[in-house]
């Protein structure tokens, strides 16, 4: 989690009722708690399990990634343009760290 | 050797790795196996008894899976988001993999699309589920059977 997350915004200055793609990809080791080290103990369990994206104070969407989710995991996610604000976009794991990215989205 | 006796052996040969190229190749540790009571369940749980439509959600990803440590998955709703019925909630499924729930992933009134990409592993050939359930009730599902190749170049 050391570096920040890659974040691309398909335009910052939409038209209203444009929609927005995101990609936003982190990297994260996404351990299943199935692996095993080289002395045989299991790796423990440490997913990414919420990802949140608002715009302002209103949430756009939401995703649960589970152990099936690739590595460094991506998200790309679309919503409309319907008013300006910032684009807060956060991570949280399994445990407890937290990241987070935004971009400013200017409707008009 | 006569030639139908040799063309007899040659079918022989050929029969076994025909039937053995279908099947996994090799067996999975224990770790990795199935767990089909877990994927019944979360079927259940989303549909709560209803079948869902086979049409009205896309389930895009590759036949082939190149990479089964990334495999690119995009669901997308294709029937009309309003503001009065919008997608809620999308799971994706993958039946063979130890935990067969891949990810959830909830849309919202404000996002007024219903669409998203992910990147999930497989332990093995199997088919990707994807169900949908709109604001009004409706569910959508959509299924796509992958081949996982585990390439020898490169690796």
């Amino acid at each position: 989690m050391s570096k920040p997350p890659r974040v691309w915004v398909s335009t910052d200055k939409p038209k209203p009722g444009e929609v927005v793609r995101v990609r936003a990809q982190m990297e994260h080791i996404m351990e299943s708690g199935l692996r095993r080290d080289e002395a045989g103990q299991v790796r423990p369990r440490n997913i990414v399990s919420l990802f949140e994206a608002r715009l302002g104070n209103t949430l756009l969407f939401s995703w649960e990634p589970n152990i099936s989710v690739a590595q460094n995991p991506y998200i790309e996610f679309t919503f409309v343009a319907r008013e300006s604000g910032a684009l807060n976009m956060v991570w949280k794991d399994e445990a407890g760290q937290v990241v987070k990215a935004d971009r400013t989205m200017t409707v008009g | 050797m006569k030639r139908r006796t040799l063309l007899t052996a040659g079918a022989v040969l050929l029969l076994p790795g025909v039937s053995s190229a279908q099947q996994a190749p090799a067996a999975l540790p224990a770790e990795l196996a199935p767990d089909p009571t877990a994927f019944s369940k979360i079927m259940a749980d989303f549909t709560r008894g209803a079948t869902p439509e086979k049409e009205g959600l896309a389930l895009d990803m590759s036949m082939l899976a190149d990479n089964p440590s990334a495999v690119p998955v995009k669901v997308r709703v294709t029937l009309p988001i309003t503001e009065q019925d919008w997608c809620e909630e999308i799971i994706v499924l993958a039946a063979l993999n130890p935990s067969p729930l891949a990810c959830r992933l909830r849309f919202t009134q404000a996002a007024g699309t219903a669409e998203a990409a992910v990147r999930v592993r497989l332990s093995q050939s199997q088919t990707v589920y994807a169900l949908a359930r709109m604001k009004s009730g409706k569910l959508l599902s959509a299924q796509q059977a992958v081949i996982v190749a585990a390439s020898g170049c490169g690796m």
